[in-house]
């Protein structure tokens, strides 16, 4: 089986171990993983905050990178919705791009679903350490409707031990522009899940979102903790070598 | 609070209310408590399926909102009321006004009522020389202190008990006592002598029922029942959205309301009026008038955004929104807050007005999974920002951005350019920038992933 | 649902509000129970209407036709819900229903048979043409304005009971 890997525009610039972890995990249950080159953003910055032409242009660029008929494999559950619910509606006026785009997001995972329903990873009895809880993220839950496939995952990890979160699903105050135009606020909403995940115990925090993880790090970082912030394909990527 | 055509400054009142440690305590508080109470009251029943039915109810009625209208105005007549449409605030403020005047009345005892809180209907009885007296609890409180209120169920939330029984002692000339049981009785000795003495009584209503000409009242304190039986007059103000077909669609909505508020199954009172008092009966106004205020919103049904009219005015997004919850009801400067006082702020205000509000959402969806009626308030944000950035209100520096965005997404090249200026110029923007926002973020990585690929 | 099941369900319900519910089987329990819940509460008001109000033999020196005054009300309703718990009162037959509302207590006599299943069931009889007021009483008057913290008796009666016949 092969498929073409979207990193996202935060792995590529900001944390290719996860890209890394993410091939390694797909070889190892012997996945072909192609990396179509010239690959950019998914465009749900400018998505969030309403710029329909700029996103456009982003769309375009993804579905023409993107050709094929392999699945695509993205591990953000932000990019993935923004590519499966978003992107078909971006060309509801244009017919000809509406259907590349609706063959695409067709052929799009997120990767805990890929890992769950395509490969059955949460049977293989994954290796790994720590005592971990899981944050989830809004667009993943409530657009994707993922909600299981992460904690089935995260459940079968051997030598892990998983800690659930009190309202894992409440936002984490990320919010793409949010972030940067009401700072205070999305602060705010960090440090609350950030002290949630502190109550827990856990020494790992982990989530299918690169955006929410990076906001809670700097909250968790502020507060003093030494708590680990990684993504679900490092953790699940841990007894891989 | 509220000047006409100035930007509401949510950014500056976010800064404010954040720093207040004992406000996010509370907020916290009573966010949980709702959030769970709702969560429990919801549990083996059938609400998906009610808010289906609900939803479609009332997108029902909205396609046919005139007709039912207008049963309800006739049927309403037909029972003993004057029926009166207000197009705008100014309108309604007027006719309540000159109802009250032309019958010498100087005192009105008041339920709670959004609506007239959104047309600023205290504030214009008293220029007129008419005292009204609000006697919902937490509304009473508000009035002493003279402060908007701050959550739609709950309006006082924002003071705590200390502050609630210094302003008595300071207001009422009561003894200082910070006990809520003391507190609570305290306000109904007072609020008894008003009922009792009270010329009118003005109401809000949470439904019209068209087929009957009924109008709906739910409270858990009383003062509803109060101030629409023992007054001899009568006015309730209600804005045109809040019809309902008939009194056997009322129990879909008895289901639904109390526990998407506070987790009830009902609150302690639910008054059905219909008309004034017939021969032979003891209850009853003598005069019911009943003022229809429409308020910006036949514009909004005739919009792209219609479906926010669907909103009953229960409260549930408030305690589900995260951003509610950190910086309260005060911060939107505005009559409804929270998510669905985003969008109804924007729609009835304007954009001009009210579009930093459009900032307060990071589209998480737990507003509209909480919805009794189903109002597809992430649908409704999103197409309120594209709005926005149509009309040219976003910030200079945003847009340019932007369309930066645009490019870089476009084109590989710049895109693998702007990483390579990112690690050299990322540490020099992250001091000149500041902690907020750029402070924030990580750096950049000595080598993107689309090189360590193979 | 049988009609044991009904009252069941509405004992539950009210109880459930923060209601009183007691149940008798004639009017000479009645009578009991509701002289037992009246000692020591003051003046009374009773509207004197009903078959079942008249045969109480309530002490006449402690009666009053003032509701607003009196401490306690006790009336016979029109009926109840067993969904919600919630007691019927209205307008018809020239009841006056705020007489249980001012007294710091109300006391309700509610035949068993009265009893609604449902919501559906209580407004399906109205048709187009209700009385001028239908008010449904679940449990006593509360608020939790103040941080969250329940009190009872707001402006309405801080307790309700319920005597089912």
């Amino acid at each position: 089986m092969r498929i073409q890997l979207f990193g996202t525009c935060l792995v590529d610039t900001f944390f290719p171990e996860t890209g890394e972890a993410t091939a390694r995990l797909l070889r190892h249950f012997g996945v072909e993983v192609t990396y179509p080159p010239g690959q950019t953003c998914c465009g749900k910055p400018s998505d969030s905050g309403g710029y329909t032409k700029e996103t456009r242009k982003a769309a375009e660029h993804f579905i023409s990178v993107f050709e094929g008929d392999d699945p695509i494999l993205i591990p953000s559950g932000s990019c993935a919705s923004m590519v499966k619910n978003h992107y078909p509606e971006l060309f509801k006026d244009d017919d000809r791009m509406r259907e590349k785009a609706e063959a695409v997001a067709a052929r799009t995972y997120e990767l805990s679903q890929f890992l769950v329903h395509v490969l059955k990873a949460h049977e293989a009895g994954l290796a790994g350490k720590g005592r971990i809880t899981y944050h989830a993220s809004c667009q993943l839950t409530r657009e994707l409707g993922v909600r299981e496939e992460p904690l089935l995952l995260l459940r079968s990890v051997r030598g892990a031990e998983f800690v659930p979160l009190p309202d894992a699903e409440r936002c984490c105050g990320f919010g793409g522009i949010f972030m940067a135009k009401l700072p205070e606020v999305s602060y705010a909403m960090a440090e609350e899940k950030a002290d949630k995940i502190i109550s827990t115990g856990a020494d790992t925090v982990t989530g299918c979102d690169h955006g929410c993880l990076m906001n809670i790090a700097d909250a968790l970082r502020k507060r003093g903790s030494s708590i680990k912030v990684k993504h679900l394909a490092a953790v699940l990527a841990e007894g891989l070598r | 609070m509220r000047t006409s055509s100035e930007q509401i400054p949510f950014r500056a009142n976010a800064v404010q209310a954040l720093d207040d440690p004992a406000l996010r305590a509370t907020l916290r508080n009573i966010t949980e408590i709702f959030t769970q109470k709702r969560a429990d009251a919801v549990s083996s029943l059938p609400f998906e399926e009610w808010r289906d039915q609900a939803s479609a109810l009332r997108l029902h009625v909205l396609d046919n909102l005139e007709d039912y209208i207008g049963r309800f105005a006739g049927n309403a007549t037909r029972a003993g009321a004057t029926i009166y449409r207000a197009k705008e605030a100014a309108a309604a403020r007027e006719i309540v006004a000159s109802i009250l005047k032309d019958r010498g009345a100087t005192k009105v005892v008041k339920s709670k009522s959004m609506v007239s809180e959104e047309i600023h209907l205290n504030d214009y009885l008293e220029s007129q020389g008419i005292e009204a007296v609000e006697t919902d609890l937490g509304e009473y409180i508000n009035q002493l202190a003279r402060e908007a209120p701050s959550h739609i169920i709950v309006p006082a939330i924002h003071k705590n008990r200390r502050q609630i029984g210094e302003l008595f002692a300071e207001k009422l000339g009561a003894d200082y006592t910070e006990d809520p049981t003391a507190l609570t009785k305290i306000a109904r000795e007072i609020l008894r002598q008003e009922f009792l003495s009270a010329q009118a009584g003005i109401t809000g209503a949470n439904f019209a029922v068209a087929e009957s000409g009924s109008i709906v009242l739910f409270t858990n304190e009383g003062n509803g029942r109060m101030v629409t039986t023992l007054p001899p007059l009568h006015i309730a103000v209600l804005s045109i959205e809040k019809v309902i077909p008939s009194l056997t669609d009322l129990p879909l909505f008895i289901r639904l309301l109390p526990r998407s508020a506070t987790g009830q199954i009902l609150t302690s009172y639910m008054s059905v009026i219909t008309g004034t008092r017939k021969p032979g009966e003891f209850t009853g106004a003598q005069e019911l008038h009943i003022v229809l205020v429409d308020n910006g919103r036949s514009r909004v049904l005739a919009g792209a955004y219609r479906e926010m009219l669907k909103c009953i005015k229960c409260g549930a997004c408030l305690n589900a929104c995260p951003i509610y919850r950190v910086v309260g009801g005060h911060t939107y400067g505005a009559t409804y807050p929270g998510p669905m006082g985003v969008v109804l702020t924007t729609l009835l205000d304007g954009m001009e007005r009210a579009h930093p509000l459009l900032d307060a959402t990071t589209l998480c969806g737990a507003c509209a999974e909480v919805c009794p009626v189903k109002v597809p308030l992430v649908q409704l944000l999103r197409g309120l920002r594209e709005e926005r950035v149509e009309k040219g209100l976003t910030p200079w520096v945003e847009r340019k951005g932007m369309i930066g965005f645009g490019w870089v997404a476009k084109w590989p090249l710049l895109f693998h350019l702007g990483q390579i200026a990112g690690r050299v110029f990322w540490p020099i923007a992250k001091r000149i920038a500041g902690d907020k926002i750029l402070g924030r973020m990580p750096d950049f990585a000595s080598r993107p992933f689309r090189r360590r690929i193979s | 649902m049988t009609r044991g099941e009904i009252i069941e369900l509405f004992i539950q319900n009210a109880a459930k509000a923060g209601a009183e519910v007691q149940v008798v089987k004639d009017q000479e329990g009645l009578s009991r129970v509701a002289l037992e819940i009246l000692k020591g509460r003051g003046s009374i008001f009773c509207p004197n209407m009903t078959q079942r109000e008249k045969a109480l033999s309530l002490p006449a020196d402690r009666c009053t036709q003032a509701y607003a005054s009196a401490s306690l009300c006790i009336e016979e309703v029109l009926g109840a819900v067993a969904e919600t718990g919630s007691l019927v009162l209205s307008s018809q037959a020239g009841k006056p229903v705020q007489a249980g509302l001012l007294p710091g207590h109300h006391v309700a006599i509610l035949p068993a048979e009265k009893i609604y299943q449902n919501l559906d069931d209580l407004f399906g009889q109205y048709g187009h043409s209700p009385p001028t007021n239908i008010t449904l009483e679940t449990g006593p008057s509360r608020t939790a304005d103040i941080e969250l913290t329940l009190t009872l008796g707001v402006h309405g009666p801080g307790r309700l009971s319920i005597i089912v016949v």
